[in-house]
């Protein structure tokens, strides 16, 4: 045993170093919505991550599946590399990138006030309401040979496509996001000399910004969800367009560096904006 | 007709929720209630819970339509809130995203009778007034309850409204936070002068801070009585007036006033139609 272990006190983890100043127990983590750790939470975090790729390397290295069909982590990397370096893949993740946050802004910026003009006037939520309502339960992928028919395989039928998967379930998000903001603080504006205007402007969408925030950064998610799916069915470039092709001769190490690309750039994206609202969004 | 006209006049104010002429029937919440109000009084409106007491104040606001009757506020029919009318409620309604001092300055926002510079010193001033000043640059959920009220106080005095309508302010706050602030309302009302019309069910609070009570019927509200506290508690209300034989008394009577409604709504207890 540890020389710290047995300083430490009973119930705390044995590991008291990487949980400096916080006071984690293990009743802590355990318990029922038990109070987290920034630190405990990392850590954890992290072990989970190295264990899964473990298991991984434990999988292949010992062909419980075919290397074929399961690579070693390195061989993923490896190729991510060659595809970097020799096929120019740098090129189609920029064109992914690119269609994903054109056709997001786009969605964006009719999403947000659509939505809040849907719960500030009952009309308007009556008349739009039922049309959004039947629109997101069409699903996607069904719209795809629709969309290209409509709009050719260029970037518009992708920008279309995305723009169908997003807008329809945003604007009603964003009008929830409205919606929960108490009718008192709208009241107040009243008595404060406020014009609707400036009540949409300076209370309700100051006050829903943070939820707002939110079902964006989950929103961008399906964003990539869907532009996979336009490229492989209809596209000569992107990401989704480049795991396809690699599909037709079985190179699987191709494959899985074009899926984990997709996954670690919308793993820094997600950081990104959660970073963001903690740091605008203090007071919460 | 504004010369004879007082500071507030309630002139025969009805409400009706309609119903929807299948699950809920139409509710009369006030039955023709009229009333003058004078500028700078202290006027409680006390009755049972859902008595339609909030409603009538909601309806002096403008945030209602009276179904008949006028209201007029120094002589203009009030049709709608604004500034001049100026709210507290219950509920917490600072806003999180600002701190004690931007909540205050936000009731200025949309003055125009006044400069910039003259709305960041009317801000500092309120926030004295309500004695926040070491919390200035706090946000407003990291302070106490009672804390978030005196913003709410403040706020709304800097917009510079004509008359305070308080909606149970302390309503949600533990018992020794509201007797202060009771008290501090009284003192920042010595400096302000306003006429304010303060809801509450809590006798003692409401003989406590009164120039003049209304007690209300149950639905549809009516005045029961009209009580002039000065005649019943003589002198300047302080921390101590509470202990006062007189305050007692009148206590006492209004309490008992109270509960006969009370009584009265229970014992004519049918079960509702509608919910």
């Amino acid at each position: 045993m540890l020389r710290a272990d047995a300083r430490a006190p009973p119930g705390r983890l044995p590991i008291p170093i990487l949980f400096a100043g916080t006071p984690v127990t293990e009743k802590s983590l355990f318990a029922y919505r038990g109070s987290s750790s920034g630190h405990a939470d990392l850590i954890l975090g992290i072990c989970a991550f190295v264990g899964f790729i473990g298991l991984w390397y434990a999988i292949s290295e010992f062909e419980l599946v075919p290397q074929r069909f399961l690579p070693l982590p390195w061989k993923v990397l490896e190729a991510l590399w060659f595809m970097l370096v020799e096929r120019n893949f740098i090129e189609d993740i920029w064109i992914s990138v690119t269609r994903v946050w054109g056709a997001f802004l786009l969605s964006v910026v009719m999403a947000v006030p659509i939505g809040i003009w849907m719960s500030s006037y009952r009309i308007v939520g009556a008349v739009i309401e039922p049309i959004v309502d039947f629109i997101r339960y069409l699903p996607v992928p069904a719209l795809v040979p629709l969309l290209i028919i409509w709009f050719g395989i260029g970037e518009s039928s992708k920008i279309a496509v995305l723009w169908m998967g997003t807008f329809f379930q945003l604007v009603l998000l964003i009008a929830d996001d409205a919606k929960r903001v108490p009718r008192e603080f709208i009241e107040i504006g009243y008595t404060l000399g406020a014009k609707p205007n400036r009540i949409t402007r300076d209370i309700v969408l100051r006050s829903m910004l943070p939820s707002m925030v939110d079902n964006l950064r989950i929103t961008l998610g399906w964003c990539w969800t869907w532009i996979i799916v336009a490229e492989i069915v209809a596209a000569n470039s992107g990401i989704g367009h480049v795991i396809w092709s690699m599909r037709r001769f079985v190179k699987t190490p191709e494959v899985m560096a074009g899926i984990l690309t997709v996954g670690i750039i919308g793993l820094v994206t997600d950081q990104a904006i959660r970073l963001v609202h903690r740091r605008y969004f203090r007071y919460l | 007709m504004a010369a004879d006209m007082p500071f507030l006049r309630v002139d025969r104010v009805s409400k009706t929720f309609e119903g929807d002429g299948r699950t809920h029937a139409p509710i009369k919440v006030i039955d023709a209630v009229s009333m003058d109000l004078q500028a700078g009084e202290f006027t409680v409106y006390l009755g049972p819970s859902g008595c339609g007491k909030t409603t009538l104040m909601r309806i002096v606001g403008g945030l209602e339509t009276a179904s008949s009757g006028t209201i007029h506020l120094a002589g203009d029919r009030v049709t709608g809130p604004d500034r001049r009318k100026g709210m507290v409620f219950q509920t917490y309604t600072s806003f999180p995203w600002l701190t004690v001092i931007e909540n205050i300055r936000f009731g200025t926002k949309y003055r125009d009778d006044i400069g910039a510079a003259e709305k960041v010193e009317i801000a500092r001033h309120y926030l004295d007034l309500v004695g926040l000043g070491e919390f200035a640059n706090f946000y407003v959920n990291r302070i106490s309850g009672g804390m978030r009220q005196r913003v709410a106080i403040a706020r709304t005095l800097a917009a510079g409204p004509d008359i305070l309508l308080m909606d149970e302010p302390f309503g949600a706050l533990d018992a020794q936070t509201r007797e202060f602030l009771q008290y501090q309302l009284l003192e920042i009302n010595r400096v302000e002068k306003k006429a304010v019309i303060f809801v509450t069910h809590d006798v003692e609070e409401a003989v406590f801070l009164a120039d003049r009570i209304f007690m209300f019927s149950a639905r549809p509200a009516t005045i029961i009585e009209e009580i002039r506290v000065a005649d019943h508690v003589p002198g300047e209300r302080t921390m101590t007036t509470k202990e006062t034989e007189a305050f007692f008394l009148l206590r006492n009577h209004v309490r008992d006033l109270m509960r006969a409604e009370a009584k009265r709504v229970e014992d004519a207890f049918e079960p509702a139609e509608s919910g």
